[in-house]
C-alpha cells in the first residue's frame, strides 16, 4: 500500500501532528454523518414527557418509551405501506437478478444470433433517456397504472449492472466451458451449473444494490399508484415528513387508541417513521461493506 | 473436438440463448424503446383520442420564449456547478486523508460511517436534514447558538437553500465517491515513493509529483461521467428539499418538466423540454470527453 513515510525511519513531531490533525478531521466528518441519525433515534425512543429535553445534538434518549413505534404499528396505512415496500423489494429484486443474469449470459455467448445488434441496443438504452412523459404514457397505455407491477418492473434491468455482470461472465475461462460442452452440457447446464455458481459474489452484490434501490424508490410509485393502500413506505414518509401532511396518516389510523397519545409529539413520530424507513438499509449495510468495498479494493489490487 | 452440428441442433441450442434474452427485451421495449418512440410527441400536439397533429418546432419555440424556462435553466446550471465542479475535489481530498490513517480500526470506522448516507433515499435524507436544520430544535442551529450566533431558517431562505443542496449532496456522496480514488491509490507502485524518499522529497512534493499525476486518469473519468448529469442537477434531492418559499431559487429543469408535464398535463411541451435537456447533456459529455482527450491524450472511449 502506498504510504508517504519511509520504512523504519521514526516519524518526526511535525509528521505526527499532521497525522493527528487528519484523524481528528475525519472523526469530525464521521460525527457530522451519524449525530443527526442518532439524534432522530434518540428522539423516537424518548419518553413523551421528556421530549422537550431532547435538543438537536442529543444522541441518547431521555427516558425510554416505544410509544411512537406502537402508534405507527397500530396505523393500518403505515403497516400496509411496509408490506407494499417489502413486496416491491423482494419480488423486484428476484426479477432483477433473474432477468439481468439471463441476459448477461446470453449476451456474452459468441454464438448468440444478432449479438452485435443486441449490444448496440444496450448502448442506445444506456445513452438515451426518453424521459418522464413518454414512459408515463406507455405505462398508461398498457394498463399498468395503479398496479404494483409498474413499480416492481421499473429498472428490471439496470444497464450498468448488466454490463458489470457481463464482464464477470467474460472472465470465466473458456477452457472450463469447452470441457463442459465436450461432456455434453448445453447452454442451460453451463448457465446454471457453471456460470451462476462462479458469479455468486457478483450476483449477491448486485442483489444488495437492486434491493436498496427498490426499498428507496418513491417517485415512480407516486406517479403510477393512485390508491393509498398500494403506497410503499417511502411515499408515506414523504407525505408525512417532507410535505408535513399529518392528516393523511392520522386520519386513517387508530392513532388515539393509546393513553399516551394525548402527550404524543409529532416531531418524535416523524423521527420514528424515518428510522423505520432506514432500518432495512441499516440491516444489510454490513453485507454491502463486506461484498462491495472488498470487491472494489481487491479488483484494484489485481490489475 | 466438437461434432459438426446440424441446423436443427443449432436452432435448438442458440434459440435457447434468445429465449434467455426475451425477458430483458420485453423490459427494454416497455420502459425504454416505446418511450423513445414516444419522444416524437415533442413535435406534435398531444391528443387523448385520435392521432396527434404534427406541429414541428412549435413547443421548442414556446419553450425558448418563456422566461420561466430561462429561470430554471439558470438554477440548473448554478446548482450543477456547485454539486459537480465545486464538489469535485472533495472526495479526492477525503481519499487522500483516509489513506494517511494508520489505525485500521479508525479507518474502518471512518469509511463505514462516510459511505452510509449513499444508501439512504433522498426522502429519508430530506427528513433528516429538515429536522437537523430546524430553526427551533435542529442540531445545526443549536451548534450556532453555542458560539453565540442567531438561528437561521435554512430551508426557507432563498440565499441558503442552494448551499443546503450542496451540503446535503456532500453529506451523502463525499465518502462513497472517494472509493474510486482509494482503489486508484492502492494501485500506485510503492517504489515510486521509495525512490522519491531517497531523493529527499517531502510529503507535499510526493503528493504533487506522484500521487496527483497517478490519479489524474481517475479524476478525468469521474469528471466526464459527472458531466453527463450536469443538466439533471439531482431531481430527487431538489424535489424532496424544495418548498414554496424557495422554489424560485431551486426549481430545476427536471422539477419543471415534472410540473408542466404531470401536474399541468402539457405532455408535448414537457417532452420538448426534456428532449432539449437530453440534447445539451449529450453535447456536454461529448465536449468534456474530447477536451480531456486533447489535454491528456486519453479518454473513456
Amino acid at each position: 500500500m502506498a504510504r508517504l513515510r519511509l520504512k523504519g525511519k521514526p516519524s518526526s513531531v511535525a509528521d505526527r501532528l499532521f497525522r493527528a490533525a487528519i484523524a481528528l478531521a475525519l472523526l469530525a466528518i464521521s460525527l457530522v454523518v451519524i449525530v443527526p441519525l442518532l439524534n432522530l433515534l434518540a428522539l423516537s425512543l424518548s419518553d413523551p414527557g421528556r421530549v422537550g429535553e431532547v435538543t438537536g445534538l442529543t444522541v441518547l434518549p431521555k427516558g425510554f418509551s416505544t410509544v411512537n413505534y406502537r402508534v405507527l404499528a397500530a396505523n393500518p396505512l403505515f403497516v400496509r405501506s411496509i408490506i407494499n415496500a417489502l413486496i416491491i423489494t423482494i419480488v423486484g429484486t428476484a426479477i432483477n437478478l433473474l432477468v439481468t443474469s439471463m441476459a448477461a449470459f446470453a449476451l456474452t455467448r459468441e454464438r448468440l444470433p444478432g449479438r452485435r445488434f443486441f449490444m448496440l441496443l444496450v448502448i442506445v438504452i444506456m445513452v438515451f433517456e426518453p424521459g418522464l412523459i413518454p414512459e408515463y404514457l406507455v405505462i398508461k397505455k398498457i394498463g399498468l397504472m395503479n398496479s404494483l407491477w409498474s413499480v416492481i418492473l421499473y429498472k428490471a434491468v439496470n444497464v450498468y449492472y448488466l454490463i458489470i455482470l457481463m464482464r464477470f461472465f467474460e472472465e470465466v475461462p473458456t477452457s472450463l466451458i469447452e470441457a463442459a460442452r465436450i461432456d455434453g452440457a448445453g447452454y442451460g447446464t453451463i448457465f446454471l451449473k457453471i456460470m451462476l455458481p462462479l458469479a455468486k459474489p457478483a450476483i449477491a452484490t448486485l442483489g444488495l444494490f437492486y434491493g436498496v434501490f427498490h426499498w428507496n424508490e418513491y417517485f415512480r410509485a407516486s406517479i403510477y399508484l393512485s390508491d393509498p393502500d398500494k403506497y410503499p413506505l417511502q411515499l408515506i414518509l414523504r407525505q408525512f415528513v417532507v410535505l408535513d401532511d399529518t392528516a393523511s396518516l392520522i386520519g386513517s389510523g387508530a392513532l388515539f387508541s393509546y393513553d399516551e397519545a394525548a402527550r404524543l409529539d409529532y416531531g418524535a413520530l416523524k423521527a420514528s417513521t424515518i428510522i423505520v424507513a432506514m432500518l432495512p438499509v441499516l440491516i444489510i449495510y454490513p453485507l454491502i461493506l463486506k461484498y462491495y468495498t472488498k470487491g472494489v479494493m481487491e479488483g484494484g489490487v489485481k490489475e | 473436438m466438437l461434432k459438426p452440428r446440424t441446423l436443427r441442433t443449432r436452432l435448438r441450442q442458440e434459440g435457447f440463448l434468445l429465449v434467455l434474452l426475451v425477458p430483458a427485451l420485453v423490459y427494454f421495449s416497455v420502459y425504454h424503446l416505446a418511450p423513445m418512440a414516444g419522444m416524437t410527441l415533442a413535435f406534435q400536439d398531444f391528443r387523448i383520442v385520435g392521432p396527434s397533429k404534427f406541429v414541428g418546432l412549435k413547443h421548442f419555440r414556446i419553450l425558448f420564449s418563456s422566461p420561466a424556462f430561462f429561470d430554471v435553466l439558470r438554477n440548473t446550471l448554478i446548482i450543477s456547478s456547485m454539486k459537480i465542479i465545486l464538489f469535485f475535489p472533495l472526495p479526492l481530498l477525503f481519499a487522500l486523508m483516509v489513506n494517511e490513517l494508520r489505525s485500521v480500526l479508525l479507518r474502518k470506522f471512518v469509511q463505514a460511517t462516510a459511505y452510509l448516507p449513499h444508501f439512504l433515499s433522498w426522502v429519508v435524507i430530506a427528513g433528516v436534514w429538515i429536522s437537523f436544520l430546524s430553526p427551533s430544535s435542529g442540531g445545526a442551529n443549536q451548534a450556532r447558538g453555542l458560539v453565540g450566533l442567531p438561528p437561521v431558517d435554512y430551508m426557507t431562505s432563498k440565499t441558503a437553500i442552494r448551499w443546503v443542496l450542496f451540503a446535503s449532496e456532500t453529506w451523502r456522496s463525499l465518502g462513497w465517491d472517494s472509493i474510486i480514488y482509494l482503489a486508484a491509490l492502492m494501485r500506485i507502485n510503492p517504489s515510486l515513493y521509495e525512490s522519491a524518499d531517497m531523493d529527499g522529497a517531502g510529503a507535499l512534493q510526493k503528493a504533487w509529483y506522484i500521487t496527483i499525476p497517478e490519479l489524474a486518469p481517475t479524476m478525468i473519468t469521474v469528471l466526464i461521467l459527472n458531466m453527463g448529469f450536469f443538466m439533471s442537477a439531482g431531481f430527487d434531492q431538489v424535489f424532496n428539499m424544495m418548498n414554496d418559499s424557495v422554489i424560485s431559487a431551486v426549481d430545476i429543469l427536471d422539477t419543471y418538466i415534472y410540473r408542466i408535464g404531470l401536474l399541468n398535463m402539457q405532455y408535448s411541451f414537457s417532452t420538448a423540454a426534456n428532449l432539449f435537456k437530453g440534447a445539451i447533456g449529450l453535447v456536454l459529455i461529448l465536449g468534456t470527453h474530447s477536451a480531456a482527450k486533447r489535454v491528456t491524450g486519453k479518454g473513456l472511449w
